[in-house]
């Protein structure tokens, strides 16, 4: 008995290694998984979890994918309510699917040559992108005193690799050479008293680059001339310091109220690098941003269970993200800064003030009901000072812009709970978002207007959404959970303000089945259902030829119906076939369509000779199926053998990286003919993986 | 002879329960004894009673008579009548600190969520305390996140390299129960070069960076929430090229009118969309194409 109450009570440990092999290679579904590549891997897990009971001191050790790239590790002592320490590694690969056949140069570093035309094009060769993240975190733990906790932690991350870019000056290829070191630093202390609670401490981040300007240059051009480079820039150095008190207080058992503070000062403040070239920047626009945010959380709330039936729950919070760089220019190509003649930086700030009050009434058969208002106030400041168009920042926003935005949210939910065999929730929510008057944006070129759209993130917006989730147990073998969702948009638009989304709709049904057949096999299914709709009105603007100013296409309006389907499908049976043999089966399946319905719906005064490219697009289907089998059998008691089986299939039409015949897009770069155009990099982007794993594992396990 | 007192099996003064819940009775409940709950040397810990009340009446009236058991006073199955919050007090009354402070008021907790509908408190490993497992006992509510995380543009999810509460504090009161104080704060956490503040800063970028993303995952690379160029056009009804069907081109082309849906669509060009720190002395520097 001894042994049996010992093994029910001490930590466990365990120890897995073995080897698997996948058939072939997974483009797509291993780019994160560290087997992206067909052939053997190492598998190498542990769990070591060890107890001193007469101090009560743990000492652990866990390692997953240990025999693959994507590996983590973490050690850790603690001497329980007393003093702990831990380290943690862990690598994470994240590849892009695509194989890229470019000509290319410099890829992974800061100074590129892309494939020039004719003699000068380059051979090209096969390039995969990715990038690795490798963090490593340090944390201790210390109680100073009773209910005062002492927390630090330390996490220092490398991120290397390349990334898909653009080199801005045409659709050229570029990669993004990245290199940076990130450091988050927390100090907390955490006060937990029968009545007070206190969280206080510091939050500092750091971010390095090692990059901060891609020189970019075509293969030909002569480099002496400076025109001749395009240069990107990139991200710079920047941090973050944040102090902060997170308390709350129960003024009776049943009331609590809390606060929160928070002020956070982050700079973005290295030498432009670009001002350091000569011939490329403003005379006496400034070399450092100086950049500045200071961020202000305050935060207060109450709840309490104002009689034995009624509970009450406030809360207001104040948000302000405060842009203080300050504003200087860095472009004038004139004395009067006319529009698209004078470029200043562009500070943005978000004051929010965020009010809550929410009501739940306890009804008698476990039902209750809640209501709830909620209104946020959004207060911008954004650079338009100057908005009589003579200049200045006015004249360099493209898209018009509002000051105030408020929205108003009802909420009602009919909920039950306490029922062994019947539970759930109705609820409705109700939310109207409305703003000042908007502030124009600067005309585009030739007068054509550029302020007819209502933009998505401060457009009027009406919004209602239901929910109904059920849990039903009608035997203690079976459950089942069905939730329905529905949400539908509205957003204004006007005569003098027609464009942008209409409405929008998500639906989402979902059914959950669990069963147990008897006490060796049980088994579960799911599938859900998901439509998401957009309507979205622009317009297609008349063109000109740039030459020979001739008139190309007439401007119309478009209308655009949008939509993603998806399915999804997931089984799975667990059992134990013989004392010693545990055998289990998953499936999963999703389907996911997107369409993309776009018409031009107004052709007079002239017929519309039909846009450019070639329309309308066709549909997107992907599907990803995941087939797995696993069987583990008890060699030993203290010993499993486990084998698994994986059967994974991806197949799409996506045609994001094709031309309308089907054929491999191809990069053009400069040039207006087949002479002269440049890159001519291709991507290969994989449409069809079809893999299969095998691994056996040898699993040891010990208290 | 005097009827020898029963002995603790695993926690303090847990023989009021284990004499009748024993090994043979109720091994589950023993398995306390792998958890932090169970190091006894830590006087804190609790003992049986502490989270599911004295339960006298359960104690004297058990095994007894021919009528059902009474139940304990708090217990955190279905059968039993304790509410949520009764559920919760025994956990809080030691767990109430830190980043369960507004525990009261956030999302869960009106919703009637119980610790013990996430955790598994008498289990050596809890799955939702684990890295790998913890995304499908966030799934047993949020359906349309797992719908989404099965799309193929995600996070690394289901390779346990980011869960749910890397970016959410589910004790907490955070809008959207976000780990920061705002879905950029959050999110700069791993995407720290989104920070800036840059020269050229594009507004939504600054204000939301759910504006353009889900991150729980899309049909679109990069976690998009649209294509381009519909994407972009949610915002810019710009003459020209911005203002360009969207299509496939016939073939290998220049013209940027062509070229805003395929490939990164607006985005071959407009390379730089979070933000540009360029100083080059051109009209067009500001549009994130350097």
């Amino acid at each position: 008995a001894d042994d049996e109450v010992s093994q029910l009570t001490k930590p466990d440990s365990s120890v897995s290694v073995g080897l698997g092999y996948w058939t072939e290679d997974r483009p797509q579904l291993g780019i994160f998984d560290g087997m992206r590549e067909s052939g053997a891997y190492g598998l190498l897990d542990a769990n070591i979890v060890k107890r001193d009971d007469a101090t009560g001191t743990w000492y652990t050790f866990s390692a997953r994918n240990l025999g693959l790239e994507s590996r983590d590790l973490k050690a850790e002592y603690l001497r329980q309510g007393n003093i702990g320490a831990s380290i943690e590694y862990s690598k994470t690969l994240r590849d892009n699917p695509h194989l890229f056949l470019t000509g290319l140069r410099g890829i992974g570093t800061t100074n590129l040559i892309v494939s020039g035309a004719g003699r000068n094009a380059l051979p090209r060769n096969e390039v995969e992108l990715g990038t690795t993240r490798e963090g490593t975190t340090l944390g201790f733990y210390k109680n100073l005193l009773p209910g005062l906790d002492f927390n630090v932690s330390f996490k220092n991350e490398e991120k290397d690799g390349t990334r898909l870019w653009g080199r801005g000056g045409a659709a050229e290829f570029a990669v993004e050479p990245i290199d940076s070191t990130t450091r988050q630093l927390e100090a907390v202390l955490n006060y937990t008293g029968e009545r007070l609670q206190l969280s206080g401490g510091y939050n500092g981040s750091w971010y390095d680059t090692h990059n901060t300007l891609v020189d970019t240059i075509r293969q030909g051009d002569n480099p002496t001339v400076l025109n001749n480079h395009f240069f990107l820039s990139l991200p710079l150095d920047n941090e973050a310091h944040q102090l902060f008190l997170d308390g709350g207080y129960n003024f009776t058992p049943s009331t609590r109220g809390r606060f929160k503070v928070e002020y956070t000062h982050a700079t973005q403040n290295e030498r432009l690098p670009t001002s350091s070239i000569p011939g490329l920047s403003l005379a006496g626009a400034p070399s450092r941003l100086n950049g500045e945010v200071n961020t202000t959380l305050v935060q207060l709330g109450l709840t309490s269970q104002v009689t034995r039936n009624f509970s009450l729950g406030a809360n207001l919070r104040y948000h302000d993200a405060d842009d203080d760089t300050p504003v200087r220019r860095f472009v004038q190509a004139n004395a009067r800064c006319n529009a698209s003649e004078c470029v200043d930086n562009t500070p943005f700030s978000y004051k929010t003030l965020t009010g809550k009050l929410e009501g739940t009434y306890r009804l008698p058969q476990g039902y209750s009901l809640t209501g709830g208002y909620e209104q946020r106030e959004d207060d911008r400041r954004i650079p338009v000072s100057n908005a009589n168009g003579a200049g200045g920042r006015d004249t360099q926003r493209v898209v018009p812009m509002r000051s105030d935005v408020e929205e108003r949210t009802y909420r009602l939910q009919l909920r039950r709970t306490l029922s062994e065999t019947l539970g759930g929730s109705l609820g409705y929510i109700h939310s109207e978002r409305e703003g000042s008057h908007f502030i124009s944006a600067a005309a585009g070129p030739g007068g054509a207007p550029s302020d007819l759209i209502n933009p998505i993130n401060i457009a009027d917006r009406d919004r209602s959404k239901w929910r109904l989730a059920m849990d039903w147990t009608p035997l203690e073998r079976l459950s089942a959970q069905f939730v329905y969702e529905n949400a539908q948009d509205e957003y204004g638009h006007s005569q003098a303000r027609p464009f942008g989304l209409r409405d929008g709709s998500a639906e989402l049904y979902s059914v959950d089945v669990s069963y147990k057949l008897n006490n060796d096999w049980k088994m579960s299914a799911w599938y859900s259902k998901d439509l998401t709709k957009a309507n979205q009105r622009g317009q297609r603007a008349e063109i000109r030829n740039r030459t020979t100013g001739a008139l190309e296409l007439r401007a119309a309006e478009k209308d655009a119906d949008l939509s993603d389907a998806g399915e999804s499908v997931g089984l799975s049976v667990v059992g134990r076939a013989t004392p010693k043999l545990k055998l289990g089966a998953d499936v999963h399946m999703s389907l996911n369509r997107s369409k993309f319905d776009e018409r031009i719906i107004r052709t007079a005064p002239d017929p519309v000779p039909g846009v450019a490219a070639v329309g309308p697009l066709p549909d997107i289907n992907t599907r990803v199926t995941t087939f797995k089998l696993f069987a583990e059998y008890a060699l030993r008691k203290d010993s499993d053998l486990r084998i698994d089986l994986i059967h994974e299939r991806w197949k799409t039409d996506d045609w994001t990286w094709q031309f309308a015949n089907g054929t491999q897009f191809v990069y053009t770069g400069a040039g207006t003919s087949a002479a002269t155009f440049t890159d001519g990099t291709s991507v290969v982007a994989n449409q069809r993986q079809i893999s299969n794993f095998i691994g056996a594992r040898y699993i040891y396990k010990f208290q | 002879a005097e009827k020898e007192a029963p002995k603790d099996i695993v926690l303090t003064g847990d023989a009021k329960c284990t004499s009748c819940h024993d090994e043979n009775d109720s091994p589950e409940a023993l398995r306390i004894g792998k958890t932090k709950h169970g190091a006894v040397a830590d006087k804190r810990t609790p003992g049986c009673t502490n989270c599911h009340g004295e339960s006298e009446k359960h104690v004297k009236e058990a095994g007894r008579g021919s009528g059902p058991t009474p139940p304990v006073d708090v217990g955190f199955t279905k059968k039993n009548a304790a509410s949520s919050q009764e559920r919760n007090a025994a956990c809080l009354s030691c767990h109430q600190g830190s980043k369960r402070i507004g525990w009261q008021s956030s999302t869960h907790a009106n919703q009637d969520v119980s610790c013990s509908s996430c955790h598994k408190i008498h289990d050596g490993k809890d799955p939702v305390r684990d890295k790998a497992d913890q995304a499908e006992v966030c799934y047993e509510c949020h359906k349309e996140q797992r719908a989404q995380v099965s799309r193929p543009s995600r996070h690394p999810i289901p390779e346990g390299k980011v869960n749910c509460s890397s970016c959410h504090n589910v004790h907490g009161d955070n809008p959207k129960a976000l780990a920061k104080s705002s879905v950029n704060a959050t999110c700069y956490s791993c995407h720290m070069e989104k920070r800036g503040p840059f020269v050229h800063n594009h507004q939504p970028v600054t204000e939301d960076c759910a504006i353009c993303h889900n991150p729980h995952g899309t049909v679109i690379e990069n976690l998009l929430k649209a294509r381009p160029p519909f994407l972009c056009q949610e915002c810019h009804s710009h003459t020209s090229h911005p203002s360009q069907s969207a299509g496939l081109p016939a073939g290998r082309t220049g013209s940027t009118t062509e070229l805003g849906t395929v490939g990164r669509g607006c985005l071959n060009c407009h390379t730089n969309i979070h933000g540009s720190n360029s100083t080059q002395n051109s009209a067009t520097v500001n549009r994130f194409r350097r």
